[in-house]
């Protein structure tokens, strides 16, 4: 950049206006991006304004909203089932039908999976080039604190395993239909109203039948012959990644979906634990005495109570009201994680929220006669929406494994909604026989999401804690060394 | 800028800008048990005028710091009126506040802790600007621009970020932000004691320039009496609450008329090395100031105390031991007992003066102390042996107090030029405390 020393501050438009090249080429790498999964992206939305419009009383326009979903199905998208499809069925001599490109189903699958993660990890270059490029081109500071703690995220070996292992999951939920080899709807919720093909040899011809029937020929109930392992095929031709579950479901898309689940309530609960935890931390370092005693007070008597057991307690008692019913139960248990985790973030934030507010900054900004809660938006919370970030992703880890754990004891979301923890608990009685997959992949998976997410948090606290690493000082100080006389 | 080059023209003395009238700043500090608050600033009558730099010093914990706050109104005074130019700023309240706070601002000690480094110095600077909305963005920025130039940056520090600058620069970006909305009244915090002696120098010539230019009244306070006898025009010396002395600084640095004032400036290295000037050492450190001495402030560590009439022909070393004495006991009363000793005392074990013997030998074992002194003592030590301290204490004061211990002092007018002073000493029946120090700390011994 060069140079505008003495020019007149101009707005970031108009900086984008006199040097327009890198914003545009930016801007048509997210149309591009945009434009080959724009039908998924639609559906996505109306999705969630569906979500949002079934919670409300009357579900106004709800019809409506469900129309425009299907409509939005039927706009072409890349990374689709229907366009690379991987079910099929093979004929007598070997060659598979339907799929695509007639490829094996399992390399038909592979192949899109392997499409839609190079695409996640497309968007995420297209947002790391936006960043250099806004460096580069169009933000006045040479310099930043905030480049520090990017510059030390990617040196930041543990932290960037954390980061794949956490992005694999994302897009693991976000891309849940796509990715399974089958959907739910069609071999989870409703197998009996859909119907597979399949060769059958004794009267050398396909066949259709419901998905329900083929789903009983290939159960995993270890003994015998009555198992289909992880990487295999079923009797109908039909792929599982992953095996079957006990009642021979796909464990691929039970997981896939289950992501989904498990990511929304941790989400949505540690976005309100954490407001509400930030809210507070800001309020009770600002004021101090009385507004810290009452919040010690109330968070110390939530704290004491075992979350746990909070949890069936309530999942318990609310279990046959209506609450439990929106959104298969995940609205409850996102009430119940909010409400009892808010006191773990705020007892977190309360140390560096109190250390902040005495800064003299503060001091200096209440002597100019700056509003409190500008200083504490301004001036506090950049300092403590850090460790916000570092103890939402260590809490998010153990948000899924409560949710699993509860549906483990059959609480929690109700079937047959995928949820992981249903899966760990319906193979338990096979870990020891051939079906041992249903319990362990969930499981494995748990473990891999749980490390992730705390390698991501230990990421995020060394990098914003330069003290973590040796050298603290950076270039900048130097370069600026030289001018201003002091 | 109209505003700044008007300013110029009316530098003037002679008229009160601020005017403090027994102002006190208590605070309750420590959580729910402590009882006592804390007397920071315990009546504090003094006035600043327009154009003035009033030095304020005293060691750290004196209440200086809470002082200068208390001024700008970072801290509400318990009691007491702050007039600036005819207004008790401690009964404003909302916008009027606001509104005055132009007027009044502060730069800290800490350039490290004084800006938030997630602004930009522009943002920072800005800021107060912002907050008053302070004519159009583009104006302010500019004024940013301005103010840099000024403190003695440049323009494109704008963009940059503390983190880039050395102490003394940051500074500079705390001193403009003061700066900003061209106020009348600026407390300087110990502005340079955090900074490199280099650049010590530096920075005070900036503020001096400052104030030519713009006409601005200063507060500095400061715990180095060397940097305040350059910049200042009058001093204010302060020790646990109290204003000791307060006067015109040539005349205070030539003639000090307080004990605490002579101890402070014996205690600043002569540049005259061949200068055989005697220290005046101060024993101890300053009382809590939850629990401040009754009668003078200063009389628990006084080297020019009175002395009772029949007393006044001690040997000094030996005074000196039953001062340090009477110090002990009242500490030790002083300081938090802890349960169990509570029940020991109780039961008639007291821990804390099981060491009567020991005490009497470390403190009058190498000096002679005549019988009548000595029968005195004795009668103290049957009070704590029988652990009643407080009588002891109570004896003791009766016997060798004086009325440094049970009264508070008047602020003497000392010189022609309306300096004050707090001590007995200036009552026509004591001896002056120059002289007292002529014949004793500087004089034959
Ligand atoms: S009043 Fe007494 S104790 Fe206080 S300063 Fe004067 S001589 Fe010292």
């Amino acid at each position: 950049m060069s140079e505008t020393q003495s020019d007149e501050e101009v707005p970031l438009r108009d900086r984008i206006a006199a040097n327009p090249r890198p914003a545009l080429q930016w801007l048509a790498g997210a149309i591009v991006l945009l434009a080959v999964e724009f039908g998924a992206f639609i559906g996505v939305i109306i999705q969630l304004a569906l979500t949002v419009v079934r919670l409300l009383p009357s579900n106004p326009g709800a019809a409506a909203l469900a129309s425009a979903g299907e409509a939005a199905e039927s706009i072409p998208t890349l990374l689709t089932r229907g366009l690379i499809p991987n079910q099929g069925y093979q004929t007598a001599s070997g060659e598979w039908m339907g799929t695509f490109l007639g490829l094996e189903p399992a390399y038909a699958w592979l192949l899109r999976v392997v499409l839609i993660y190079a695409y996640a990890f497309v968007w995420l270059g297209w947002f790391w080039v936006g960043y250099r490029w806004f460096r580069d081109h169009y933000r006045y500071a040479d310099w930043t604190p905030r480049d520090d703690v990017v510059d030390r995220l990617r040196s930041h070996r543990w932290g960037q395993f954390g980061f794949v292992l956490v992005l694999a999951f994302f897009v693991l939920a976000l891309f849940a239909p796509a990715l399974g080899p089958t959907t739910v709807d069609a071999n989870i919720q409703s197998p009996y109203t859909h119907y597979t093909k399949y060769y059958d040899d004794e009267i050398e011809s396909v066949s259709n039948v419901t998905v329900g029937t083929a789903n009983l020929g290939s159960t995993s109930q270890g003994a015998g012959g009555e198992n289909v392992g992880p990487w295999s095929y079923d009797d109908y031709g039909r792929f599982h990644p992953f095996g079957t579950l006990t009642d021979g479901k796909d464990l691929f898309t039970f997981m896939a979906a289950g992501a989904r689940i498990s990511l929304m309530i941790g989400l949505v609960s540690l976005m309100i634990a954490g407001f509400i935890a930030t809210a507070l931390a800001m309020l009770t370092a600002y004021y101090k005495g009385l507004a810290d005693l009452a919040a010690v007070i109330t968070s110390d008597s939530i704290q004491s109570l075992p979350v746990l057991l909070v949890l069936i307690l309530a999942s318990a008692v609310f279990g046959n009201t209506w609450i439990a019913n929106l959104y298969n139960g995940a609205v409850l248990l996102i009430a119940i994680f909010s409400v009892t985790y808010w006191p773990f973030f705020w007892r977190a934030l309360r140390g560096p929220a109190l250390q902040i507010s005495e800064q003299e900054w503060i001091d200096a900004a209440k002597s100019f006669g700056q509003k409190p809660r500008v200083i504490m938006q301004k001036h506090m919370f950049p300092y403590v929406v850090g460790y916000l970030l570092i103890y939402a992703s260590l809490t998010l880890g153990g948000i899924i494994i409560a949710v699993a754990g509860l549906s483990y004891l059959g609480l929690g979301i109700t079937p047959p909604t995928p949820e992981w923890g249903r899966a760990i608990s319906a193979g338990q009685p096979y870990v020891a026989t051939a079906s041992w997959h249903i319990s362990l992949i969930p499981g494995i998976m748990i473990t891999l999401i749980v490390v992730g997410f705390n390698a991501l948090g230990d990421g995020i606290r060394d990098a914003l804690d330069p003290q973590s690493e040796g050298g603290e000082e950076t270039g900048g100080e130097a370069a600026v060394a030289g001018g201003g006389g002091a | 800028m109209s505003e700044t080059i008007q300013r110029e023209t009316e530098v003037s003395s002679g008229e009160t800008l601020v005017d403090v009238e027994n102002l006190k700043t208590y605070y309750e500090d420590g959580g729910l048990l402590s009882d006592e608050p804390v007397k920071a600033v315990d009546d504090v009558t003094l006035h600043i005028e327009r154009g003035e730099t009033l030095g304020l010093v005293g060691e750290s914990g004196c209440g200086k710091t809470t002082l200068g706050r208390t001024l700008v109104q970072l801290e509400s005074a318990t009691a007491g009126t702050v007039e600036f130019d005819g207004t008790d700023v401690t009964k404003l309240s909302g916008s009027e506040l606001k509104n005055w706070r132009r007027n009044a601002q502060i730069v800290f000690q800490d350039p490290e802790s004084s800006l938030n480094d997630r602004m930009t110095v522009g943002e920072i600077i800005r800021e107060p600007l912002d907050v008053h909305d302070w004519k159009s963005p583009r104006e302010r920025r500019q004024r940013v621009r301005e103010l840099l130039e000024t403190v003695g940056l440049r323009e494109e520090h704008y963009y940059r970020y503390p983190h880039q600058f050395s102490g003394g620069q940051r500074q500079r970006v705390g001193i403009a932000r003061a700066l900003a909305l061209s106020p009348e009244f600026i407390v300087l915090d110990e502005p340079v004691s955090a900074l490199d002696v280099s650049v010590q120098a530096k920075i005070l010539n900036l503020l001096e320039e400052l104030q030519n230019e713009f006409g601005l009244t200063y507060l500095f306070i400061a715990h180095d009496l060397s940097v305040v006898r350059h910049i200042c025009d009058r001093v204010a010396v302060m020790y646990l609450g109290n204003i000791m002395e307060v006067g015109p600084a040539e005349e205070l640095f030539a003639d000090p008329a307080n004990p605490y004032t002579h101890a402070l400036l014996s205690a600043i290295p002569e540049a005259d090395p061949q200068s055989d000037k005697e220290r005046i050492t101060l024993r101890g450190t300053p009382p809590s100031p939850r629990d401040p001495p009754t009668g003078c402030p200063f009389s628990t560590r006084c080297p020019a105390k009175i002395r009772p009439e029949k007393y006044r022909d001690t040997d000094d070393e030996l005074w000196e031991r039953i001062e340090v004495f009477r110090e002990v006991l009242r500490e030790r009363d002083r300081a938090e007992r802890s349960l169990s000793e509570r029940a020991r005392a109780l039961i008639g074990m007291d821990t804390r003066f099981s060491d009567v013997d020991e005490m009497h030998e470390e403190l009058f074992g190498d000096v002679a102390v005549p019988p009548s002194i000595q029968e005195q003592l004795d009668a103290v030590e049957e009070h704590l042996r029988d652990n009643d301290e407080a009588g002891a204490i109570d004896l003791l004061r009766e016997e060798f107090g004086s009325e440094c211990d049970t009264e508070t002092p008047a602020h003497h007018e000392v010189s022609a030029a309306g300096r004050t002073s707090l001590c007995h000493r200036h009552k026509d029946e004591h001896e002056e405390p120059a002289e007292f120090f002529t014949h004793t700390v500087f004089g034959e011994q």
